[in-house]
């Protein structure tokens, strides 16, 4: 008769009553439950606040000159009430807020300090900036942060740490100018015994006088028999340093067997070091590059288009549903642009990967160099952009999404 | 009128995302605020180096091809979501290394190709698994019956249930174990099947067997789905469907405040101080998220109190990502979802899951056995997943200053029982790793204690009692329902979307009848 093959002796001793009452007898233990409203932060909750703020307050509490530039030492802001600033692992960058002419703009800079120093009572970063020409937001800071400024920070982000699961025990630092910041931070946690690796750092300056941060870099090379220092001279013969760029040659003069090589310095040194690298023959996952930052001019591109040259295009942009006319140069990035307007929207990494700055589409032709081009597959499909490596090659019409 | 949206939908993850495109589709103006700077919640995806990681999608069920479509493929299709679904041919692979009870066994997602298997590995098995599929043949039909009846069969309606579907009515209270026992299957064949939802911690001693057949059934006919391009295409063709039907959505707006008073909805503040007015809220953020920091403490009734106390909370999860650099086919194992499992005995493996140091069970996802090209070419992901019954990661366990060296200390876990298994290392071919914890989940969705499936199943409150009371039982606020993977659907992606489309229908309703 039934249309289902199972045995029915199977379901003997069941009965429907227990369906026909569950409704009666959730009803039941939903009264007994107690008459208070539970807490819904638990201890993940907890350290997913201390490690992943969506934003931080410190204030400068010391400037350090060093010449062609300063490293800013900043404390956790008690009086706006953060008392400690998040531990991070050591290579990672914080996204720093200012607000000037009119203009809303985040600048990424690598923490240099221990990450440890996070953890003291007095928990401090420092970022250390150089001065470098045209340095819109840079001189910006150079010029007016002195110690009781108040600054706005991003959580601790990026990936350029050491995973101990992932890279080789040996790690050669490539490193350019400011590039060292972030090696820095990694010397520091390899002295406080919170990462076991070996670590060298091959640092590349015009000349001796260039180099930053030198007498720190000295002083936990001397602290640690994991930390060695190299520094790489292009304009200037000098002993105990290599003279030239970084190339392979010199990179392999102090590798080990198996090694890990990280790259961080400006975008010229990428070009190179990519090349050099190349001639190593490693495996992909032994080479990791640090994010490059703004792409800049794109119009020399091989995949530019030719015939778009100095022109300034009309971007509409909306926000929570009302919008705003402004224009963006064609080799300008449209976050730039918004910026400039002062709309506040934000971005971390400014080189097109960290996905910060998402953004809709909704008219308009853009340029996007393949190299910065970080968006997810959907992204790509639905044609949604990372404005911060996306340049306007038409009129434009877009949707931003400001922090609340 | 000073109010611009019907309903304001607060959270876009699958529930949210599901109950605004069912709004917009029936004309309604609605806003969804989403605190991220992406939608979908869990349903997301994540860039490093070269590679795009899925971040949680397994499967999702009751999908089906075109023309064999389920529950959830239609709801989806009739959203317009444009995504290019894919299937997975087969159902799981499970192995158990305990010396005294090994095995390792694929099933396909076939009924017939799962009942040979299952003779093939336990011989003596057709029977007890033939009767088991033929009762979960029956439980879907019934529970289509009830979908089209709303869950809330009225007047002859519950009649024609009383006649068609007393055996269903029947199952629904006995907990998948103690029926798969009656059903005379053997333990080992048992252990394999209930490892299909024991990884993700369900403890099938406590679980409705009506459920476990449904699910386990409707995989078997539709076969599982994944999509091509990571979970974020899911939400992505959302948020472009939402908009398409004259819907708004707000990325990067935290919803500070859901503003109550005198026991309704008056309207939404964000975090930058912006009101909003509207009286109809759906929350896709959880009761206890919404009862502890958004809601006057004045305003919550105590109903809705009693309501979260009673209820216990559900799993946690941590996940490691891979990615490789050599070949999948090079990899030496095979498949797509694997349970890897040190013991076959389900309640030992839900009682280990509660801590980190017992707990050493995980279910093993490889994209690239359903999406060859899901990496670069000579590249595979492998994924692990573990549960965990409770806050594992408390306070006694974890800091902040020892948290990264945790992360470790589990991936490296992970990876060596994997590496164990397959009898060769994969640790030198890690070109990416990421690992997401508890704190991860709850950085991202706010869950107590990073919680991803909402509210553990129990006998008293499975899927059945809560569907028959989805209309307005545990929360009483007017004008605010509840929806996600923690509601009455129970967890996963299906399971959100359909919940998001019930409460969504739930609030059409309120408002016809002023409600």
């Amino acid at each position: 008769m039934s249309k289902y093959n199972y045995d029915s002796k199977y379901l003997k001793g069941l009965g429907v009553g227990d369906f026909l009452n569950e409704t009666k007898v959730r009803a039941k233990h939903i009264a007994e439950g107690e008459n208070t409203i539970p807490t819904s932060i638990y201890n993940p909750n907890i350290i997913a606040k201390q490690l992943h703020p969506h934003f931080q307050l410190g204030i400068v509490k010391e400037v350090i000159d060093r010449k062609q530039a300063k490293s800013y030492v900043i404390a956790a802001d008690k009086n706006r009430g953060f008392t400690e600033l998040a531990y991070f692992e050591a290579g990672q960058y914080v996204s720093v807020t200012c607000e000037f002419d009119g203009k809303f703009m985040c600048r990424p800079y690598s923490i240099c300090s221990a990450p440890k120093d996070a953890l003291k009572e007095e928990s401090t970063y420092t970022i250390t900036i150089k001065k470098i020409d045209n340095g819109y937001v840079s001189d910006y800071i150079l010029n007016n942060w002195k110690v009781g400024t108040e600054v706005t920070l991003s959580g601790p982000l990026g990936h350029f740490n050491y995973e101990r699961l992932r890279d080789a025990k040996n790690v050669i630092a490539l490193a350019g100018g400011s590039g060292v910041t972030p090696f820095v931070a990694m010397a520091h946690s390899i002295v406080d015994n919170e990462e076991d690796y070996n670590l060298t750092i091959l640092y590349g300056n015009r000349t001796y006088d260039d180099i930053l941060l030198k007498d720190e870099l000295e002083a936990l090379a001397n602290k640690s028999d994991k930390i060695k220092l190299v520094h790489v001279l292009s304009d200037e013969v000098r002993d105990g340093c290599e003279h030239g760029f970084i190339s392979a040659d010199i990179i392999r003069k102090y590798a080990a067997d198996d090694y890990s090589i990280f790259v961080c310095g400006p975008k010229a040194m990428y070009k190179y070091e990519q090349e050099e690298i190349k001639k190593l023959n490693l495996p992909r996952r032994r080479v990791r590059f640090e994010l490059s930052g703004e792409y800049g001019d794109p119009t020399k591109d091989e995949k530019y288009p030719k015939d778009i040259n100095d022109v300034t295009f009309n971007v509409r942009v909306w926000v929570r549903g009302e919008y705003k006319d402004i224009t963006c140069k064609n080799d300008q990035t449209l976050l730039r642009a918004i910026e400039e307007a002062g709309i506040r929207v934000t971005s971390d990494c400014r080189s097109g990967m960290c996905g910060w700055c998402h953004s809709r589409l909704i008219k308009g032709d853009t340029y996007i160099p393949e190299s910065n081009d970080g968006r997810r597959l959907a992204d790509k499909k639905f044609g949604w952009i990372h404005p911060c490596a996306t340049y306007p090659l038409s009129d434009i019409e877009m949707e931003v999404f400001p922090n609340c | 009128m000073s109010k611009k949206y019907d309903v304001i939908v607060v959270g876009a993850g699958n529930g949210g995302l599901s109950a605004a495109a069912y709004l917009a589709k029936n004309g309604k103006k609605v806003l969804v605020l989403e605190k991220h700077n992406l939608p979908g919640g869990c349903a997301t995806s994540f860039v490093r180096g070269r590679f795009e990681f899925e971040a949680t999608l397994h499967e999702m069920c009751q999908m089906g091809d075109k023309d064999n479509a389920g529950a959830v493929r239609k709801l989806l299709d009739w959203y317009d979501l444009d995504v290019d679904w894919v299937g997975v041919d087969e159902a799981f692979r499970t192995i158990c290394t305990n010396k005294d009870e090994k095995y390792d066994a694929t099933f396909p997602a076939d009924v017939q190709g799962f009942i040979d298997k299952m003779e093939q590995e336990v011989p003596g098995s057709r029977e007890s698994v033939t009767n088991f599929f033929e009762l979960g043949r029956m439980v879907c039909d019934g529970v289509d019956w009830l979908a089209k009846h709303n869950n809330e069969p009225e007047g002859l309606a519950k009649i024609e249930m009383m006649i068609k579907y007393h055996d269903l009515m029947k199952l629904v209270p006995v907990p998948t174990d103690t029926m798969l026992r009656k059903l005379n299957m053997p333990d080992k064949a048992r252990h394999m099947l209930e490892s299909y939802w024991d990884y993700v911690c369900v403890d099938s001693t406590l679980m409705s067997f009506a459920v476990y057949a449904f699910m386990t059934y409707t995989y078997m006919t539709r076969k599982p789905f994944i999509c091509k391009n990571r979970s974020h295409e899911i939400s992505m063709a959302f948020d472009t469907s939402i908009r398409n039907m004259g819907g708004d959505i707000w990325y990067n707006c935290e919803v500070s405040k859901i503003d109550v008073k005198n026991n309704e909805v008056k309207g939404v503040e964000l975090v930058d101080g912006t009101y909003i007015e509207c009286d109809r809220v759906i929350s896709n953020l959880m009761p206890h998220v919404v009862f502890d920091r958004m809601v006057d403490p004045n305003e919550v009734p105590e109903h809705d109190k009693r309501s979260m106390n009673a209820r216990d909370l559900a799993s946690s999860c941590t996940t490691v990502y891979l990615a490789l650099d050599i070949p999948y086919e090079e990899l030496g194992f095979r498949a797509y979802d694997t349970f890897l499992r040190s013991t076959g005995d389900n309640k030992v493996q839900y009682d280990n899951s509660v801590r980190l140091d017992t707990h050493n069970e995980n279910c093993v996802t490889i994209i690239n056995e359903v999406i060859p090209d899901a990496t670069p070419e000579g590249t595979c992901f492998v994924q692990f997943a573990r549960f965990y019954k409770e806050d594992a990661w408390n306070k006694d366990v974890v800091s902040k200053e020892n948290y990264f060296e945790m992360k470790n200390k589990i991936a490296d876990e992970t990876i060596k029982q994997f590496e164990d298994y397959i009898g060769k290392p994969i640790r030198d071919h890690i070109e990416e790793i990421v690992v997401a914890t508890p704190v991860t989940w709850a950085r991202y969705l706010g869950t107590p204690y990073g919680n991803v499936y909402g509210y553990r199943p129990q006998t008293w409150d499975g899927m059945f009692p809560r569907v028959q009371m989805g209309h307005k039982e545990d929360y009483t606020i007017k004008g605010l329902r509840f929806c996600g993977g923690f509601g009455t659907q129970m967890d996963g992606y299906s399971q959100a979307y359909m919940s998001g489309m019930e409460q969504a229908r739930y609030m059409l309703q309120d408002m016809k009848e002023g409600k």
